[in-house]
């Protein structure tokens, strides 16, 4: 069976509910990538955005929504919705938010962008099922479609399925 | 060393540790729960006057008081964050009932992180102006969130004497 | 199977909150009932089949310790897991609790998704025992 990879780029989302899919993003520093699937009709889609607050650039927002936390979350939630997913069944997990050097310079924007996350979840009333974040590593985010598990890569090491944790006390974050 | 100046010493021996405390358990309440960040800032106390604020105080094997102060912008933001709503759905009760819960859970927490083996009840927390505590034994630090400012103040007191006993 | 569910706190947005993630965590709720303080509690335990007790500890009234006592002397209603949601993270606290029948200690501040996974614990236990 041949499987499809789609590529989501930075400030970029992928939506499918193809179970031959594998939809995986790279390079995930201080950007946050939220993957959710539904496991009944295996909608899934996967977020890779860069800053939490579009206020900052309203305009760049309106042309990609993508880009923020506030704008892109509920952007995907409608996409998925549209393509049949469940709000109250979706698997949700977060990776990336690492404390990296960013070109503004900036060290914090990793924890602002997980933080982002979590709140604007908590609003939709969703929980987080796993994740992995926080530390100061890169991150490859891979999720299979049909089956619903994800996969994470930090740095240089070995990929390992991100399974179910609780929340930052369980947090996999690279250490 | 009269009882009420031993408080005092023993609050100001501990400083650096405590207010290294006040630091990471802020942040942690308010990332954990609150879903905001908080960084130590300087002090500058105009907005205090408006601020929302709530006094806890707490008794066992140590006696004093803690104030929180947040100021009117952030209140709205950090309860509905709080509660998973819209800031326009809240009301003023909500808003002064999350500060209070905000200031329940921040003395607990420090208190059970800077002396882990007392034994300590914490009463309700009350809705109260700011008020400048005298510095002497005093732990206070400011702190700015994305949304706007807060302040917290600690203070030990000497255990209530019983009557008649001068 | 539905669970019934007691919070016990006098803060109500901690009880909204605490409702919230019952909510969204996938668990049946069927009841959930609340109470702001240990007597309230024990009324509604008295006229309502309650699943899981959270309660918090310092209350105004009967505070939670007090309420664990009175549960732990009674025959039917010590069977009910109770687990504490408290500010007071001191070792003497968490030790007094579990020592009166606290099946769990979470305190505050924790995650929502941190007080889903006690639960699903609790109540996996609880149904474990009963099978």
């Amino acid at each position: 069976m041949a499987v499809s990879s789609l590529v989501v780029g930075i400030s970029d989302c992928k939506v499918t509910r193809d179970a031959e899919s594998v939809l995986v993003t790279y390079a995930l520093g201080s950007c946050i990538a939220v993957a959710m699937h539904d496991p009944v009709t295996k909608v899934s889609g996967l977020l890779h955005y860069m800053l939490p607050e579009s206020a900052i650039d309203a305009k760049k927002a309106e042309l990609n929504p993508f880009m923020f936390a506030d704008t892109g979350i509920p952007r995907m939630m409608d996409v998925l919705k549209n393509a049949g997913g469940d709000g109250k069944r979706m698997v949700v997990r977060l990776t990336g938010g690492a404390q990296v050097l960013d070109s503004q310079g900036v060290f914090q924007i990793g924890k602002r962008n997980y933080l982002a996350a979590r709140r604007i979840l908590w609003k939709a009333g969703i929980l987080v099922a796993a994740e992995a974040v926080g530390g100061e590593v890169s991150r490859t985010t891979r999720m299979e479609v049909g089956s619903g598990r994800l996969w994470v890569r930090e740095g240089g090491g070995v990929e390992r399925e991100l399974v179910r944790s609780s929340g930052p006390k369980g947090r996999n974050n690279g250490e | 060393m009269p009882p009420e100046l031993e408080h005092q010493s023993m609050m100001m021996d501990q400083e650096p540790t405590a207010s290294d405390t006040i630091r990471e358990v802020a942040a942690e309440v308010l990332e954990t729960m609150f879903f905001t960040e908080a960084e130590l800032a300087t002090c500058e106390h105009s907005w205090l006057a408006a601020a929302a604020c709530a006094r806890i105080r707490f008794e066992g094997s140590h006696f004093g008081e803690m104030l929180l102060g947040v100021s009117l912008e952030a209140a709205g933001p950090i309860a509905a964050s709080f509660l998973g709503l819209e800031p326009v759905e809240l009301t003023d009760t909500q808003h002064g009932q999350v500060i209070q819960e905000l200031s329940n859970i921040l003395c607990g927490a420090m208190l059970s992180h800077l002396w882990p083996e007392s034994k300590l009840a914490l009463l309700s927390p009350e809705l109260t102006p700011w008020q400048e505590w005298p510095p002497a034994g005093l732990l206070h630090r400011c702190f700015t969130i994305p949304e706007g400012m807060l302040a917290i103040s600690i203070r030990l007191a000497p255990p209530a004497q019983p009557a008649g006993n001068q | 199977m539905a669970y019934s569910v007691l919070i016990v706190d006098d803060s109500p947005v901690m009880r909204s909150f605490i409702r919230r993630v019952l909510g969204l965590s996938g668990f049946e709720v069927g009841e959930c009932m609340e109470a702001a303080d240990g007597e309230e509690a024990l009324a509604r335990l008295r006229a309502h089949r309650v699943d899981v007790i959270l309660t918090d500890i310092n209350m105004p009234g009967m505070n939670g310790e007090e309420l664990l006592r009175k549960l732990g002397a009674d025959g039917v209603l010590k069977r009910i897991p109770a687990v504490v949601i408290s500010t007071d993270a001191t070792n003497e606290r968490i030790l007094r609790m579990i020592a009166l029948g606290a099946q769990g200690y979470m305190s505050k501040p924790f995650t929502p998704e941190t007080l889903r996974d006690e639960l699903e614990r609790v109540l996996g236990e609880r149904d474990a025992s009963r099978a």
